[in-house]
Formats: structure tokens, sequence, C-alpha cells
């Protein structure tokens, strides 16, 4: 057991250390010149003199090695330089900005896994029955239906139609709701496939004969006997789910007006602000390994088949 | 009434739909088994010994329609025709099952102890803590050693016969008056399945249970039961006591059987004794005797009408062949 969770470790350093280079290579990489960029940014006259001492400032002389360590380093403690747009510090803007985006992720990842809960066990209780083709239908329309879509539906029902809830902003709980549903449709959709369709091949192992033989009923067999097998299967698909709302922040964040990651790397694409594109690269690549090494410790406590392989 | 059968089947028929197919693994079949006594049921892979003892008490896969006719009585109590959620309290409490392959039979993801436990707490009505005291009762009865350590294992954690006592432990776990094994030890290390066979033998006599045991081997029947049926294609050949049936079969198909059995003095490589020939499918319910496209002794009349299972010249033994049965008398 310690075994394998030292051998993850290293395994998600290693990702880690390959994420950074990948950030480090897209700002090297960029197009135009950076000292070029900062002078204009601090309102000289980019001289080539100038331009040359910013140059000199911010280390461009350097070996690449140097440079990528020096940023490695900055990194590391949590500097990621200042924003060729605005000039301001850019890990000045993170700690809000994740804050933001941790809400929308942790809200919609609990909402997700509710919904997809219910959803699924609605059909694995009644197999072919109304509940499942109801759920069916649903978990279809939720994972073809584009997340801006859903989006823009939610804020013309729950805040123009019933006038019921914030359409923008982030001020407390009643504001986090639209796009905590927003984000949560798609991974619901999909999670309740899996509780669905995981739940049903349980239920046909043959140690659901023994429950049966022992006299439990359907509901205690899918509860007891069920859900504690398809809970690393579940465990394992939300991770991913849950990696891919970084995706989905993109998109739902500028919606609801929210200053979160996906909107200050949005912003950052479009103005070509490499430092904050790098910085929130890092981060949702950070975010990735750190969710993947999670689930895999998560199926460790809970599938005792995988611990005793380690052990 | 200590005399009345606890288990007694009548003229069982079962009919199994699914979505491609319809088959009657079991055509009327009759058998009782008494307080105490333990019954095989031998006979080919398929011939229906298990549907015959799973389906009267609803233990079928999802996704088969079964149709019962005939009479299934419980401590003189009728199974057919009882609603599921009647049957369901009767599994467990009244009818405790084993089964083939104990790797698959425990859910590999709770731990034993519970799974033991929880048997107490849904047919005893009892605290889980006193639940929890039976389950360790319960191991130490089916001869596990380090009981306390076990029941906080895993099942993948147990070799193959600790894990059929653990199946054991949980079918006595709501103290049953009737055991069904199914081939309890067909899937086990050949030195453990006499160790097992000696533990459900022991713990029958010791809880005076009535006990099903479906097996191939006509070693287990000679060595565990009382009475036997023989079955061929869905049907009773022969049945009576152990010691007749065995030592004197009747029917050709159990004297096929009982001829197969390896001797000691075959020479090594000899030729297998089996019968000849396939049993037949069991799609449409077959006219005359199933046996007669392989038997020695067939004559015409063997395919026209389906020779019932009536007394043999020895009162007790009942066989399904008027050949057999006329030769006897007549000689
Ligand atoms: N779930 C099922 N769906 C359809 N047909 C089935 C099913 N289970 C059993 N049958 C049919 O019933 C017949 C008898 O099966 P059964 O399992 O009772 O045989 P068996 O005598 O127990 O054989 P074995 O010794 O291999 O366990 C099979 O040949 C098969 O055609
Ligand atoms: S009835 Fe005929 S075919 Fe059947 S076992 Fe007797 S002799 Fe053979
Ligand atoms: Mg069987």
């Amino acid at each position: 057991m310690i075994h394998f969770i030292s051998k993850r470790l290293k395994h998600s350093l290693v990702l880690l250390f390959m994420a950074s280079l990948v950030c480090f290579t897209l700002v090297v990489s960029a197009p135009g010149n950076v000292a070029v960029l900062i002078a204009e940014l601090r309102g000289a006259v980019a001289t080539p003199g100038y331009v040359e001492q910013v140059a000199e400032e911010i280390g461009l002389h350097k070996p690449l090695l140097m440079r990528y360590v020096d940023w490695l380093g900055d990194a590391v403690r949590g500097d990621f330089g200042i924003s060729y747009r605005t000039g301001t510090n850019v890990s000045a803007d993170l700690a809000n900005r994740m804050f933001v985006t941790g809400t929308l992720i942790a809200g919609s990842a609990v909402i997700a896994t509710l919904i997809s809960l219910a959803l699924g066990f609605l059909g694995a209780f009644w197999p072919y029955k109304l509940p499942d083709r109801v759920s069916r239908g649903l978990a279809l329309l939720g994972a073809s239906t584009p997340t801006f879509f859903v989006g823009a539906l939610m804020i013309y029902a729950f805040s123009v139609t019933f006038q019921l809830l914030p359409s923008f902003g982030f001020n407390g709980p009643k504001s986090w709701i639209l796009p905590w549903l927003t984000v949560a449709v798609l991974p619901a959709a999909v999670l309740s496939r899996v509780v669905r369709v995981g739940l049903e091949e349980a239920m046909t192992s043959p140690f659901v004969l023994t429950a049966k033989s022992k006299g439990l009923g359907r509901t205690a067999i899918l509860f007891r006997e069920a859900l504690p097998n398809i809970t690393p299967l579940f465990i394992n698909a939300l991770g991913t789910q849950v990696g891919l709302m970084t995706a989905t922040a993109i998109i739902v964040e500028p919606l609801f007006a929210w200053q979160g990651l996906g909107d200050y790397f949005l912003a950052g694409v479009r103005f070509r602000d490499f430092m904050v594109v790098q910085a929130c690269l890092l981060i949702f690549l950070t975010f990735f390994i750190v969710v993947n090494l999670i689930v895999d410790l998560a199926v460790l406590l809970t599938d005792p088949r995988i611990r005793r392989q380690w052990s | 009434m200590h005399d009345e059968p606890l288990l007694e089947v009548r003229n069982l028929t079962v009919n199994l739909l699914t979505a491609k197919s319809a088959v009657r693994p079991v055509d009327g079949v009759s058998y009782s088994v008494r307080q105490g006594e333990c019954l095989a049921i031998v006979g080919e892979s398929g011939s229906g010994k298990t549907v015959m003892n799973f389906a009267p008490l609803g233990l079928m896969p999802t996704g088969v329609t079964t149709m019962l006719s005939g009479s299934v009585k419980l401590e003189g109590r009728e199974l057919i025709g009882l609603p599921e959620a009647e049957i369901q309290k009767l599994r467990g409490k009244s009818v405790g099952f084993i089964f083939q392959d104990p790797m698959s039979a425990l859910n590999p993801v709770r731990r034993i102890g519970r799974q033991i436990a929880e048997m107490a707490e849904l047919h005893l009505d009892v605290t889980p803590r006193a639940a929890e005291a039976r389950a360790l009762e319960l191991v130490k009865l089916v001869g596990i050693s380090d009981p306390v350590a076990r029941l906080r294992q895993y099942p993948h954690e147990l070799s193959g016969g600790l894990r059929q006592r653990i199946v054991i432990a949980i079918a006595l776990a709501g103290e049953p008056k009737l055991l069904i094994a199914d081939e309890p030890t067909t899937a086990l290390d050949v030195t453990v399945q006499a160790q097992i066979l000696r533990l459900l033998k022991d713990v029958q006599r010791r809880l005076n249970m009535a006990m099903v045991l479906i097996t191939h081997d006509m070693g287990v029947v000679a060595g565990a039961a009382d009475n036997i049926v023989v079955m061929y294609a869905a049907r009773a050949a022969e049945c009576g006591p152990v010691d007749k049936v065995l030592v004197s079969p009747r029917h050709p198909y159990t004297q096929g059987l009982i001829n197969a059995i390896p001797r000691r003095e075959d020479p090594i490589g000899s030729e297998f004794r089996g019968l000849p020939g396939i049993p037949p499918t069991l799609g449409a319910p077959i006219k005359g005797c199933a046996l007669a496209p392989r038997c020695e002794l067939a004559v015409p009349a063997c395919s026209n009408s389906r020779p019932p299972l009536v007394r043999s010249d020895d009162s007790a033994v009942l066989v399904a062949c008027p050949v057999v049965n006329q030769g006897k008398a007549a000689a």
C-alpha cells in the first residue's frame, strides 16, 4: 500500500514536471518580442536601448535551461510574473479567481454526483420501465445539449421568466446555483449512465444470487451489494468529469460574469497575454494531475482487491 | 406430524422462457426429504438439477420467466403460487443455500463478517452487536481457524475451501431447516472436497437439518446421502435409498452412471465406460423415454409413451423403465 502510494506520487511528480515544460515552451515560443511588449507596457518609448535593458532585466539572454529553472522556481513559489496587458501581478489575480473557479467546480461536482446517483438508481430499480426510460431520456438530453445553451436556458427560465435567481455575478450561494447547475448537467448525464449500467451489471453477478438466497430484498441488494461494487468505477468516472469541468468553466464563467480562472484564461488568450495563459494552463494541468491522484487513492480505499494487489 | 416430509415435491414441472428460447428443464419430477435426512440429486450437466431446486424458491436469474406447475410443499406450505414477497421471507430463514463456486458467491468488496452478520440481523431479530457475536460463533462452527481475524477480511484473501466454509456459515446463519447445496465441492481442490463434505454432513446431523445435495460425484452420494434421485433430461429416472440404488441400480441410465465410475482394478489408460451418445436438448418435451436413443435395452414401445416412475421389485426403489420393471417382475 505504502509502495503503491509512493509509486503513484512519483508518477504525479513526473507528470507535473512535464506539465511545467509544456507551459514554459508555450511562452518561449510565443510570437513577438517579449521585451518590446513589456517596454511598451511600461509606457516608455520602446527604443532599442530600453528594450535591451528590459531584456537584460528579465533574463532573456540567459540560456534556455537557466530561464526554465528561474521560471519554475518562481512558479513553485507562486510567482507567475507580470501580466503583459494590465501590468499587474498575475499571482495577485490568481488567488481570487482560483476561489471562484473552485467554488464552481466543487458545487457542480456535488450536484452532478447527487443527480447522477438518483437518476442511475431510479433506472436500475425499475429497469426498462417508465422511470428508467425517463432517466435515460434525461441523460441523452443532458449529454447532447451544448453547455452554453444550457446556461442560456437556465438564465432564461430562472432569471428572466420566474426571476428566482440572479443571472450574473459571484455574490453568495444564491448566485452560485445557476452556474453550478449549468456545469453539472453534462457530467450528471454521463455519470447517471455509469451508475445505471454499473448497477445493472453488478446485479447480474453471482454474489447477487447469494444475496437473494439470504432473503435480502431488491432495494437492500442494490444498496448493500451492488453500490459498493460500482463505487470505484464511479469515482474514476467522476474524476474524469471533474477534470473536464475546467474546460466547461471557460465557457460558463464569462456567461455568468464570474471572474474565475476560465474567464481569466479566455481573456489571456484573446489578448495574447502569455503570462496569464501560462499560469492558468499550469494550474489546470496541476488540477488534472491532483484530481487523478486523489481518484487513484480513493479507488484504493474503496476496492479491497486493488488494495491487496499493492500490499 | 413427525412423518410428514419437510420438503415434498410432487409432479414439478418448470418451463423457462427467455427472449431467445423456451425450455422445460424439469418435467414432472417428484421427491421428498424429511428432517435430518440427506437427499442426493445426481444427473448429467444440464439435466435440470439446479433449476429444479432453485426455481420454486424464486432464485432464477433475471431475464428469465419461470413457469411452475405441480406442487412444492415446505413444512406443509405450498410454495407454488406463493407471492415473491412471501417466498423471500423463506429464503435464508427456512432454507439455506450453498453454491457451486465459492469464488464468486461472496461479494468481493464487503467484509466477510458483515456478510455473515447481516443474515443474523435479518432473520434472528437481534442487535447488530449480537449479530457480530453470532457471526463469530458460526465461523468457529464451520471450523475456521483464527476466526476473529477472518471476519475482518475480504473474500479474495481466503482460499476456495475457506470461502466455501464462509458460504456454509452464511447458509446456517438463519438457522434454516433445509439446506440446499448445489455441487458444493465441484469447484474445490480434491483434497479440500472431502473436508467440506464432512463439514456439511457434520452440521446437517448436528443441527438435525434436511439437506438436498446436488452432485455429479457418486462417491459423495455414497458417503453423505440417505436417498438419491437420478435425473436424466429433466426427468427422474430412478429414486430410492442410496444403499439399494448404488448397489443394484435398475434403470439403464443409473447402471450406465455407476458403470462409468473408474474402478481400482482398471488398467491405467483404459477406455472410459460412459454411456454412448449425448443427452437430448430440452427444447421440446420428449414423447417417449428420453434415454431411448442411447439405451441398449430399448424396445420400439419405449419411444411411444413416457415411462412412469413406479415401484420396482423392491418397493423402496422407484424406476421409470417398464422394460426393467416387467423383466424383474417376470423373473
Ligand atoms: N437462466 C437460464 N436461462 C435459460 N435456460 C436455462 C437457464 N438456466 C438453466 N436453463 C436451462 O435449464 C437446463 C437445466 O439447467 P440446470 O442448471 O438446472 O442443469 P444442472 O443439472 O444443474 O446442470 P449442471 O450440473 O451443469 O449444474 C439447461 O440445460 C438450460 O437449458
Ligand atoms: S424405457 Fe426403454 S429406453 Fe427408457 S430406459 Fe427403459 S428400456 Fe431404455
Ligand atoms: Mg447446476
